[in-house]
Formats: C-alpha cells, structure tokens, sequence
C-alpha cells in the first residue's frame, strides 16, 4: 500500500515538472532567431503570403497568448500540427518514437548483461589480466565516438563479411508487423510472425551494439568502483567466514549491495541514450526520434521541438521513478519516504 | 558551593519521516535535575541511547533545551544571547570521545591550541604562547612536538590534546563525553591520571560521562545512572556502588566483567534491550525489563526521591529510610 | 587437542613491501576449553583469528602450522577451506550490525550456511533456522526469520550472528569482540548465552577481546598478545593472581576495577612500535619498567614459570646464566611440553 500511494505521489510530481519544461522550451524556442514562418512558406514566397501564414500559425499573437493557446490544446490531447512533415505531431511521434525506444532498451539491455558482469570480474580480480582488459575495453568504449564506431562495424560487418544489415529496420520485401507498441520485435513476437522478428533483431544488432560502447564502459567502470567498496565490508567477510563460495558472496551478497549507484547511472544513460540517438540513427539510418528532433529544430517546426521534449522528460522521470522503486525493492532499510 | 544546576531539563528532538511523514518526538532527555559542585566530579553512566550524551551537549547548549533551567555559576544561562553566551563558554569546555575526529587534521598542534585563545580575544602571541608552553608540559607533550600534526600522535597523546585544548581558556567546568571509550586500557589509565591531576591542580569540575561503570567510580565523587532520558538513580560514588537502590543500577553493576576470575558473583541478568527513546514505555520507563515490576510500574511515573541521605533513586518500590527532613528536589 | 597453532608467522603487503605482523605465535585450544586471546589494539589478536580462518588479504604471506583436528589449515585448498569455514569453524564478530548482510532476512542468512554444508530440504532448513533462533534466546522466532538486521537491536543481531556461526555445530568458534559493541546489560546476556553454548555443544572457543573482565568471566586458558607476540599465557586464574611478564602486569594494574578505588591507575608509559619499526630484542623493551641490557639485543626466548604458565622475559631465565648448554639453545619455545 506504501508503495501505491508512493508511485502515486511520484506521478504527480510530475506534473509540475512537465509544466516547467513546456515553458522553458516553449520561450526558448520561440526567442531564437529565425521566422518559422518564412521557412514553411519557402524561399521564394512574398511577403504577403508570408504575413497571411503568419496570421494563421498564430505567430503575430504576443507571446503568452500563444503559449496559452499551445496549452490549450495540449490539454485537450493536440500535439499541434508539424509544418514540416505536413502531419499532426503526433502521428510523426508514433511513427519514428517506437524505433528509438526499442533501439534504446535493447542497447540498455546490451549493456547491462556485459557491462555488469565485466565490473564485477574485474573488481574481483583486480590490477590482475581480467581487470586490465576490461579497463582497455570500457576506455576503447567510452573513447570512441559512436558514430566513427558505428562506421567501423558497418564496413566489417556489413561491406566486408556481409553478415548483418547495414541500414533500416527490416529487410527489403519484409512488410513492418501489425502496430501494437510500434516496435518491430515485440509486435512481431505478439503477432507470431517468426521471420519478422529475426529480421528485426538482426537489424538491431549493429546499432544497438554502436550505442551501448559507451555505456558499457561507463557501467563497467561503476560496478568495479562500487563492488570494491561493498567487498571490504564486513558482510561479505562473514559470507567468506560461513564457507561461501567466490561466485555466492560476489552475486549472491556483494553485488546487490553494489547496485544502487550502477541504478543510477542506468537510469541517466537511459535519458542519454534516448536522447543523444541521433548519430546512430544517421549512421545506420534508423527512422527514430533523434532524426526526425533534429530536422524539427532545423526546420523550426515548434510543436514537433515541444513535443520531443516532453516525451523524452516523460520517458526521463519515469525511467527515474522506476529506478526510485527499484531501490526500494532492492533494499529494505528504505521505506518510500 | 554549586557550579552547575540544572533543574528538570528536557531535549525533546522531532523526527519527521519523509514529506508528508508523521512526526515521532525522541526524548532524549527527560527531565533531568542536577548539580555540580566546585571542584566536584559527577559521573553520568548508561547504556546507549539512555540520553547521557544529549544531556552533556544540552547543558552545554550545543543543543537548544526544550525546556528546562541550567544555572552557571549562579546565573541562569538558559536563553542567554549569542553573545553573552560565548563569554559563559569560555568556563564550560567538552572533550569528545573520539580524539582521532576532534582535532582539525590539517591543523599543527600549535594551532589547534591557539585558536581557543585567538577566538576569545587574546591579542598578544607571546602571553598565548605561555600558557600553551606550560598546558602541554602537564600533559607530556614537548615543545619541539608543537609543530606537528594530529596524525603524527598516538590516540592517548591525542586524546591528552583535546584535554589541554579544553583547557587554554582556564574553565571551571569540563563536560568529558567518554573521553577514554576509544583508548585502549593501559593508554587509558594514563589520561585519567591526567584528569585527576588536573582537577586538582586548576579546581575543576567534570562532568565525566561513560558507559563504563568502572571507569566512572574510578574519577567521580558522585554519580548519576541515567535511563531512557531520566536519572533513575544518583548518589555518592561509595553508596551508589555498595549500596545500589534502583534494580536497574542494581543489574548494571552486576553485568560488569570483573577482571578476577576467582570472584563468582550472583549476576541479574535482565530480559531483552533497551526500549527505543522513540516511544519510551508508560509509567516506570524501566517496567519492561525490571525483575521487581509490578502492576503499578507500568501506569505510575516514579519521582526522583531521596530514600538515603544524599542518596536518590526514582522507584517505588525502593522505601526511604528514616531521613530528619525529607527533601523534594535535589538541591 | 582440537586447535594446534605452531610458529604462525604472517606478513601483510604494505606499500610494496612485506611487513611481518605475527611472530612466532603458538597456542593450543582442547575441546570444550575457551581460550582468551587478550592484548592492546595493534597487537595482532584478531589477525591471528583470520590466520585460524584463513580469512587474510590476498598478499598474505602465511608461516607455520596451524593443525585443525591434526589437519594443517595453511594448507588446504580454497575449495576446502570453503568447506570447513562455518561448517568445521566458525567465526563471529565485533559489530553485528555491518557483519550482517542488510539486504537479506535474517532467516535466509542462517539459512546459507544450512545450504552451504548440508544435505536437506527447504522444510527441514527452516525448521533448523526456527530451533537455532529459539537456541540463541531469541523471542518469535517464526516471524524473524523473515526481518532484516536493521529492525533488530544490536544484541538481537549479535544472537544471529551466533545463530549462523552455530547452524552446522562446529568445533571451533571463534569469537573477536563480540560484545565490545554492546551494551553491559546485553554484554552479560551474550556471554551468558554463549558459555551456555559451549557447555551443550563441547565446543572450543577462542574469545578476542582488549576487556580483561570478559577474559576472566568467561575464560580457561589466556594468551597475552604484544606486538605480534605472544609474551604470556596460563590458565586464567594463574594470570590474574601471578601475573609474570611486565606488560601482563601493567595491563591488570591500569584498570580501575568495581569496588576498589585507588587515587592513581597503573599505566604503561610510551606505545605500541609500528610493525616496519620492531625492536631487535624483546618488542616491549621502550615501554618497561623492569628493562635489562640484554631486552635490547636477544629476544627473550618462551619460557616455564609455572605450571602450565610460560611466559617471553628476560627476567625469568635466571638457570640460564647457570646452564651453558641452554642458552645456546635460548630462542627454543618450551611451549609444546
């Protein structure tokens, strides 16, 4: 019951936060220079074409009136209308916003099942073979530029063994599966369609891989500091005293003790991931979020900026929340307060 | 003559849990009178969490009383201004317990004793210099040893640092809250030793606060045995000892490790740990664990009595000797 | 004889170079005897139990014997020692509360060393973790085991970790400060429980402790420990009434004792010599009062001084000066006799 009224609590919060991000972005984007209008008009459009665009975007009211208006129809479920892809927001939103989160959560999902049993050898084998390679293997990671990295597999993987597509998210021919969450893999196992899904998951491969590098090496590095600090504890000297085994005291009692900073920075990198998408995307042309945000600000299609933002600050806090109530499972001493 | 009285002391601490969480009161101390003559020691012995410390720092006023007088040297400091109060402290100085965390560890020695000095205003270097030279002579440290860092001292010297710190501004009263719990034992007798030839010597008064009932026999002339925030017993060192009234002391003295093996003695051992302050049993705080409790116990507070002369204890069933006067409050 | 320590001698890695912590250490524990290993921070006491335990750092350079039931601890694989730890000996420590795991119920701490060292079944573990919580004094024992250390006092907890040195009956326990972090009042509770303990289970004990009161309440036999030495032992009413070594004797004297009160404590003048800084002769040799010209040079070699009573000190090998032929032979422990 703690931890209903807890989340609840939580949610709430929220509201205030997202209220907040609409109207910095809201008044950042629409101080910076730029006429959104001319732009949508085009090049060659005169004046008066211009001003009459202008008049119907809105953009000739003071700048609190549009903000109001803006909020008005966020409230009643209206994205807006993107003067870039000539669709309401929130049909680009659907169409590019699934890609990038199941890039995303498989990338995360990469990153966790290397990164942390990485950080875990290498804080018990420490300054030994094991823990020297890991070390060149998360600095490599979080050195490289993923774009440079993402190239380098493209032309091994795909120019050079042909082994793993090198662009989009299904292979040519492949027709995408019903739309239930919008990503490939999950609604091609939801539907049944085998061929699909392997042809998804095979695609996800080389993007997913290109954007966990760093995060490996980030997550890696935050086992191996915290689990050499759980491991001079003196819980872990009584499982060694009671006849526990190296691979019992390390998964069994050290690394849940480790685990709250690891938590956090998982839940930043999720946020990092989710937003810094947009190289990946280019480079392995992924049709996700971070293209279609950056052609939005090239563009200034402000109803397509806000709406991004807010997605990704909603994706953001909960991602947090659900990493908030993860602690609380994790250790009992805290009790949602 | 009285240095110290305090009269029926409360530090009441409020925890709030979370946002919108409850509110819990600690009583940390309860209603505590006493009083410290010149020259005098008063021991404050109990377990963990029974207050001994809250009090020291209370009196003090490193923490604000809730309620409560404390009178200094015949004058009531209790809500006394910023200002005048740091003129009050220069006379009421604390030892900590842990000499390894007290002293400043980027501080030189010589510093750390000045500073007491500087703060209060004395200007000249050579008067101060003085007074320090001939501190650290009592307490063994050598001159040329002035300029050295804490780290560069064993627990004991550091510990006999924290002494002479407390004493630069020449008090007349040291709060010592455990100030030998982190020695070890033969290091331990050495600062006591100190302690007592320094009392002697500057007409000192402590308030010697510890867990360990040996130790405080050993320094003080009067003791106090503290539980849940409350005197439950206070008396002469000699009668509180042989004489012990309330079951509490009574089982603490006996739960003792004495170190002389041929000695087997009758031990009370009581049931279960101390109550949490938090939420403090009804009536006699001590019910819970108490071998003699009765029905009574648990609704009735006792009151601090004087059932011996000179001697207290807050039980009801400890009965009062034939005493001339009777006498209601400790004065 | 149950524990046989010969000639341990430990070295630990202290900025690259190997500092020798432990000389020369010998001792015997029989069955169902407890043996107190006392001395002043620094002196290696507990070092010596993690030597028993084999429970030392990495670096550890380990010399001797140390014969459990005839068998050479120093010897055993890690996958034996895993075996014996908790099962053949035991080991409980100064503060229960970081000893104990905080992220798992108490029961399923007990339950581990069930686990680890015994063939059974969930029913038949939890009926043992149920009898050893109620053996230990613990009240509602069918709800604690599903509580967590935090919830508990400091004595409760010190009763589970006795509860977990005692789940696969060993025969040896080893005991380092069990009740320094306590109370008085739950001090006197603990050693009740655990001479208790030792009298149903015939066990040996090896206690650790600086507090000579617990030493002679609860002890047989005693080791005095100075700078990694040992330089007394004797059967602990011996000890108290005839102590011989110098430092024995400033120990008893400095402290201030129930019902006796002097104006002025015995004290021992200077410290303890670092390990990198260890006199030539006898280690005790800046601090005592009764120093002779050959302390500084020779180590004073282990001698008999009464029954069942040796000591390490110049004073008492006045037949040396007699016999010729012993002194050539004056570094031989006469411990083994």
């Amino acid at each position: 019951m703690d931890a209903l009224r807890y989340i609840i609590k939580r949610l709430l919060l929220m509201f205030p936060i997202l209220f907040g991000i609409t109207v910095l972005t809201f008044f950042i984007s629409n101080t910076i220079p730029g006429d959104p209008a001319r732009l949508a008009a085009g090049p060659h459009a005169d004046a008066k074409v211009i001003e009459e665009l202008r008049e119907t975007m809105g953009l000739n009211k003071p700048l609190y009136v549009q903000y109001g208006t803006y909020m008005n129809n966020l409230v009643h479920g209206d994205f807006g209308f993107s003067n870039f892809s000539h669709q309401p927001v929130i049909e680009d939103i659907k169409a590019y916003f699934p890609a990038t989160l199941e890039l995303t959560l498989f990338s995360m999902f990469i990153t966790i099942l290397i990164g942390i049993p990485f950080g875990v050898i290498s804080a018990n084998k420490k300054d030994k073979i094991a823990d020297q390679f890991t070390r060149v293997m998360s600095l490599m990671g979080v050195a490289m530029p993923a774009f440079w990295l993402g190239i380098l597999l493209l032309l091994f993987f795909y120019l050079q063994l042909g082994i793993l597509p090198g662009s989009g998210r299904l292979d040519t021919g492949l027709s995408p599966p019903v739309t239930i969450t919008g990503m490939y893999t999950l609604d091609a196992l939801l539907s049944g369609n085998w061929t699909v899904f392997q042809s998804a998951i095979i695609h996800l491969i080389l993007p997913a891989i290109t954007q966990a590098a760093v995060t490996i090496g980030m997550i890696t590095r935050m086992t191996r500091s915290s689990m050499l600090e759980v491991l001079k504890s003196d819980y872990v000297r009584t499982a060694y005293a009671k006849g526990g085994t190296d691979t019992r005291v390390l998964y069994g009692h050290a690394l849940r003790n480790g685990m709250m900073p690891i938590l956090t920075l998982l839940g930043m990198t999720f946020g990092h991931s989710l937003g810094g998408s947009v190289l990946v995307e280019s480079v392995f042309s992924w049709p996700g979020l971070g293209k279609y945000a950056v052609n939005a600000i090239t563009y200034l299609d402000f109803p397509a900026v806000m709406a991004v933002t807010m997605l990704i600050a909603i994706l953001f806090i909960t991602v947090n929340l659900i990493i908030d109530i993860l602690y609380q499972v994790i250790d009992p001493r805290l009790n949602y307060d | 003559m009285t240095l110290l009285e305090v009269k029926d002391l409360k530090q009441h601490f409020t925890i709030k849990k979370g946002f919108l969480g409850e509110k819990k009161i600690v009583k940390a101390v309860d209603g505590v009178s006493l009083h410290i003559e010149h020259g005098e020691t008063l021991g404050i012995v109990g377990e963990s969490g029974c207050g001994k410390s809250s009090l020291g720092r209370t009196i003090l006023q490193l923490l604000k009383p809730t309620s409560g007088e404390i009178i200094f040297n015949g004058k009531n400091i209790t809500h006394l201004p910023r200002r005048e109060m740091k003129t009050v402290r220069k006379d009421m100085q604390l030892v900590f317990q842990d000499p390894y965390a007290s002293l400043n560890p980027r501080s030189k020695i010589r510093s750390i004793l000045e500073t007491p000095l500087i703060v209060h205003g004395m200007n000249n270097k050579a008067e101060r210099m003085k007074i320090i030279e001939s501190l650290i002579d009592k307490i063994g440290i050598r001159k040329e040893q002035l300029d050295r860092y804490p780290h560069e001292f064993s627990g004991g010297q550091r510990q006999r640092i924290g002494i002479a710190r407390s004493l630069t501004l020449n008090p007349k009263l040291i709060i010592a809250d455990e100030p030998v719990s982190a020695l070890d034992v033969s290091v331990q007798s050495q600062v006591l030793n100190l302690m007592v030839d320094l009392q002697k010597e500057f007409n000192l008064s402590y308030m010697f606060i510890s867990h360990d009932l040996s130790v405080v026999q050993h320094i003080s002339d009067r003791v106090a045995v503290m539980y849940l925030g409350k005197i439950v017993e206070i008396a002469n060192v000699e009668d509180l000892y042989k004489n012990p009234l309330h079951p509490y002391t009574k089982a603490l003295l006996t739960a003792v490790p004495q170190p002389d093996p041929t000695k087997k003695r009758e031990r009370i051992i009581l049931q279960g740990d101390l109550p949490s302050p938090v939420n403090p049993p009804s009536g006699c705080p001590f019910h819970t664990r108490c071998p003699v409790a009765t029905a009574e116990c648990k609704t009735e507070v006792p009151e601090l009595r004087e059932k011996e002369m000179g001697h207290w204890a807050a039980c009801i069933h400890v009965q009062p000797a034939q005493l001339e006067k009777p006498r209601l409050i400790i004065s | 004889m149950l524990l046989q320590v010969k000639n341990v001698a430990l070295s630990l890695k202290r900025e690259g170079k190997y500092t020798k912590i432990l000389d020369d250490v010998s001792f015997q524990v029989e069955k169902g005897e407890t043996v107190g290993i006392v001395g002043e921070s620094g002196c290696g006491k507990s070092l010596t139990a993690l030597s028993i335990m084999r429970l030392l750092p990495e670096k550890a350079k380990l010399e001797g014997s140390i014969l459990l039931d005839d068998e050479n601890v120093t010897e055993f694989s890690k996958r034996r020692l895993e075996k014996v730890r908790g099962n053949q000996m035991s080991m409980i420590f100064q503060d229960p509360l970081t000893s104990l795991n905080p992220l798992h119920t108490v029961g399923r701490q007990i339950e581990e060393a069930l686990i680890l060292h015994t063939d059974s079944n969930k029913a038949e573990r939890k009926r043992r973790v149920i009898q050893l919580l109620k053996e230990v004094g613990l009240p509602r024992a069918e709800d604690l085991v599903n509580e967590y250390p935090h919830q508990l006092s400091g004595g409760m907890r010190q009763r589970i970790m006795i509860a977990i040195a005692m789940a696969c009956h060993p025969k040896l326990l080893i005991c380092d400060e069990p009740t320094t972090a306590l109370d008085v009042t739950v001090q006197a509770q603990i050693l009740d429980l655990m001479n208790h303990l030792k009298q149903i289970n015939d066990m040996g004990i090896i206690m650790i402790t600086h507090d000579l009161g617990v030493v002679a309440e609860v002890c047989d036999k005693v080791i005095v420990m100075y700078a990694g030495k040992v330089v007394e032992q004797a059967n602990v009413k011996e000890l108290f009434l005839n102590p011989k070594h110098p430092y024995t004797k400033g120990l008893l004297e400095s402290i201030p004792k129930l019902g006796k009160r002097k104006e002025k404590l015995g004290s021992i003048s200077g410290m303890v010599p670092s390990p990198d800084q260890m006199p030539s002769g006898c280690r005790f040799y800046d601090r005592c009062s009764k120093k002779m010209d050959i302390c500084k040079q020779e180590i004073p070699p282990v001698q008999e001084v009464g029954e069942d009573h040796i000591t390490a000190c110049w004073l008492f090998k006045k037949e040396v000066e007699e016999d010729d032929t012993s002194r050539s032979k004056g570094f031989e422990t006469t411990l083994h006799h």
